[in-house]
């Protein structure tokens, strides 16, 4: 064997490919796509994660939700440029002739184009995180959803790179990517329910049916179960395609097939996996096989408190929404302070998710008195809620809860007897519904805690709400117990 | 020997390229000659590793390519110029010429004095930085042989290396084919029986996926002192071998 053909020392074949690799990141197309993928996600992901309010878990799990769509075009696409490169420049007999084996040539190239994915990832994953970090009132960052991420890069890139390679030719890269393109945007969704196979898709962060959600990951931490099996199942994706692509290598099939095998087993047990997830009472997805206990206990916090006539304190994460809060329901908390049964405090509580047979969850909480509400999930920023949509919903949940709850006397009063119309009048002038909730819209619900618009009450009601909350707290104070008695009519009210 | 090549064949489906071709060449520069279709790039193919012989046996530089670990060595120690030389338009020519060394290879330390040393060689020392996409058809043909040459191969072929080159060009590559000889295989194809006569010692001509001449530049030009037509003593050869093999 002369030192030509002998094969090179370690460190030199290392150097070498360290060499190569340089060459492919030099020149590859996905370093040209960057400002192409920081653009999409600029347009698509970051205008929507930065609209929501500053809070780790909806931020994280939104830019999961974005940030690999985003990345999807200019990934796939560079990726099965670069793979169908040797074809397209008919160089195929050139590099055939040449020691390096393909599998090893096109690795190089994959792993460059990939580089510059990945770099684009995690740049967007910085600029995101870094935000929030300066502006979230609680908390640190969520790092699964960004792993996930990061994880289906090399997925995204080996998938194209595989058709490319595969299939040379100019028309290639806009066909496989219009596919995963596709195919992406179906698998978010196709998910259907807490056991869904469909959930392995890396776009879907926790149940598909809440998606990112504040009171999702806040009282208890973020399970990781779901990301665990999404990073499985994208890294299996990767090695298994990556294996087949130096099946066609004479020496190396075997290894290769075994490759292969082994990706498609991990990908095909993370599915698997998906399809045994529940939906916890928190809001999120647990796999049995791959729960951890501990991550069932509540997250350590101090409260934030408001400094209003009854106090109301929030986690401390919901911090920026608390002067909002006591601003939707600072009239009934002037109003009932200090009445028989007000509560001294009241407190944010942690939202129960429940799924329903099929595809909905049902959202509940609070305590049975008013001392104990939830934050509705539809915040500020998130699914186009307003501030005034926000705060007509507290006042409706928590207005309503509070004004009943002092009024009919909480727990202590007879539950077979109902509200009088005098009651109803007080608690419907108490709570400052928009006109056309207190027209129409809570009716079905709230049927029995308000009265039957144009009659009687309801004009005494408006009367009552026309007084000061102060006014109507001296009122009050002179006469809760005959109205909780029954003593008061409608014409007495003032 | 370096080539050692036994009634060897290859088909396309129906077409058989290459019937029956039994060739030897040791150190030197080797002529292929041919006219199109004759199998001489598929024969080269064979030699260069890119695609096996349906039948018959090769064995190159004493190792048998039919092998995964003795291709591997082969390839270590072969530079091949294909007839049609794709390249990466926007690597530069320093690049693209690394690019094969390592594709090749070859001790990492050694890759940029042989990059260098390569491109000197084929006069484009002051085009070392260009983007191939801006060089002219020549020129690119002058790079596809530095890359041959890069990893000072045992046996080097190439499939019409001076089509393109302006005269001066071609004169100059002659010499370093001779040069290359020395201690090389060189194997060229050509249409161009003046680079053969310039520049081989031992020539091989192709017909119909048959070698009908293998001797010397020579004993070629004396195959045509009586019936062969055209301008050039080797010329006359060249046909006069033709027109015998085909009657």
């Amino acid at each position: 064997m002369t030192a030509a053909s002998a094969p090179a020392a370690p460190w030199s074949a290392v150097l070498g490919s360290g060499r190569l690799l340089r060459l492919e990141l030099r020149h590859n197309a996905m370093l040209w796509l960057l400002p192409v993928a920081f653009a999409l996600f600029w347009y698509n992901g970051y205008r929507e994660i930065m609209a929501l309010p500053p809070m780790w878990n909806l931020r994280a799990m939104t830019l999961q939700n974005r940030l690999l769509f985003d990345l999807m075009i200019p990934a796939t696409g560079a990726a099965a440029w670069m793979g169908s490169r040797e074809g397209r420049r008919s160089i195929t007999d050139l590099v055939a002739g040449t020691a390096r084996p393909r599998w090893s040539r096109q690795l190089a190239t994959w792993a460059a184009t990939t580089a510059w994915a990945e770099i684009g990832c995690l740049a967007c994953v910085a600029v995101v995180y870094l935000i929030t970090a300066r502006h979230a009132s609680w908390g640190g960052p969520l790092w699964w959803p960004a792993v996930v991420s990061v994880a289906g890069v090399p997925a995204l890139t080996a998938i194209g790179f595989a058709a490319g390679a595969w299939f040379p030719g100019r028309f290639v890269t806009p066909l496989v990517t219009v596919v995963v393109f596709f195919g992406l945007a179906y698998g978010t969704q196709a998910a259907s329910g807490d056991h869904s196979y469909w959930q392995i898709s890396p776009l879907t962060a926790g149940a598909f049916d809440i998606g990112a959600a504040p009171g999702v990951a806040s009282f208890y931490p973020y399970l990781p179960d779901l990301s665990i099996a999404q990073v499985m199942f994208t890294a299996g994706l990767t090695v298994a395609i990556l294996g087949a692509l130096g099946i066609p290598v004479a020496r190396m099939r075997w290894l290769a097939a075994a490759v292969t095998a082994a990706g498609l087993a991990a990908a095909g047990t993370a599915v698997a996996l998906a399809g045994t997830g529940r939906l916890d009472p928190h809001g999120m997805i647990a796999i049995p096989a791959l729960h951890d206990a501990a991550s069932d206990q509540p997250v350590r916090y101090t409260p934030v408190c408001g400094r209003t006539p009854i106090p109301v304190c929030v986690h401390p994460a919901f911090a920026t929404f608390l002067p909002a809060v006591t601003a939707a329901v600072g009239p009934e908390l002037t109003e009932f302070a200090g009445l028989p049964g007000a509560p001294a405090r009241i407190s944010q509580v942690a939202v129960v998710y429940r799924q329903d047979p099929g595809n909905g969850i049902t959202v509940s909480g609070g305590g049975p008195g008013a001392a104990a509400f939830v934050l509705p999930d539809e915040v500020p920023g998130r699914l186009g809620t307003t501030g005034a949509e926000f705060a007509a919903q507290l006042d409706e949940g928590l207005g309503l809860q509070l004004a009943s709850d002092v009024i009919l006397g909480g727990s202590n009063r007879a539950a077979a007897s109902a509200p009088s119309q005098a009651e109803l009048a007080v608690i419907a002038g108490s709570v400052r519904f928009p006109p056309s909730v207190e027209a129409r819209d809570l009716a079905p619900v709230f049927g029995s805690l308000l009265p039957q618009p144009g009659s009687p009450a309801a004009q005494a009601a408006r009367r009552f709400a026309a007084l000061t909350p102060a006014a109507r707290h001296a009122w009050l104070a002179g006469h809760l117990a005959a109205l909780r008695a029954g003593r008061v009519s409608l014409a007495q009210l003032p | 020997m370096n080539v050692e090549i036994t009634d060897v064949t290859r088909r396309f489906g129906r077409n058989q390229a290459v019937a029956g071709v039994s060739l030897q060449a040791g150190p030197g520069v080797f002529g292929l000659l041919g006219p199109n279709g004759a199998g001489k790039t598929t024969l080269l193919r064979m030699m260069a590793t890119v695609i096996p012989p349906t039948t018959g046996r090769l064995r190159l530089l004493d190792r048998d390519p039919g092998a995964y670990r003795p291709r591997r060595e082969v390839r270590r120690r072969l530079g091949y110029l294909p007839q049609n030389l794709g390249y990466y338009p926007g690597f530069t020519v320093a690049e693209f010429v690394e690019y094969f060394a390592l594709l090749k290879e070859m001790p990492a330390g050694r890759v940029p004095g042989a990059v260098a040393t390569a491109i000197e060689r084929v006069d484009l020392g002051g085009t070392a930085k260009a983007k191939l996409r801006t060089l002219s058809g020549g020129m690119l043909r002058r790079v596809g042989i530095a890359q041959a040459i890069v990893n000072e191969p045992d046996l080097l072929l190439l499939d019409e290396p001076t089509a393109g080159l302006d005269p001066e060009q071609r004169v100059r590559f002659r010499a370093l084919l001779r040069e290359l000889g020395q201690r090389a295989t060189v194997v060229v194809s050509t249409h161009l029986v003046e680079d053969v006569g310039a520049a081989c010692s031992q020539v091989a001509l192709m017909d119909q996926g048959k070698v009908v001449f293998d001797g010397t530049p020579g004993e070629l030009t004396a195959q045509g002192t009586e019936q062969g037509t055209g301008d050039a003593p080797l010329e006359r050869g060249y046909t006069a071998v033709l027109a015998a093999a085909r009657a």
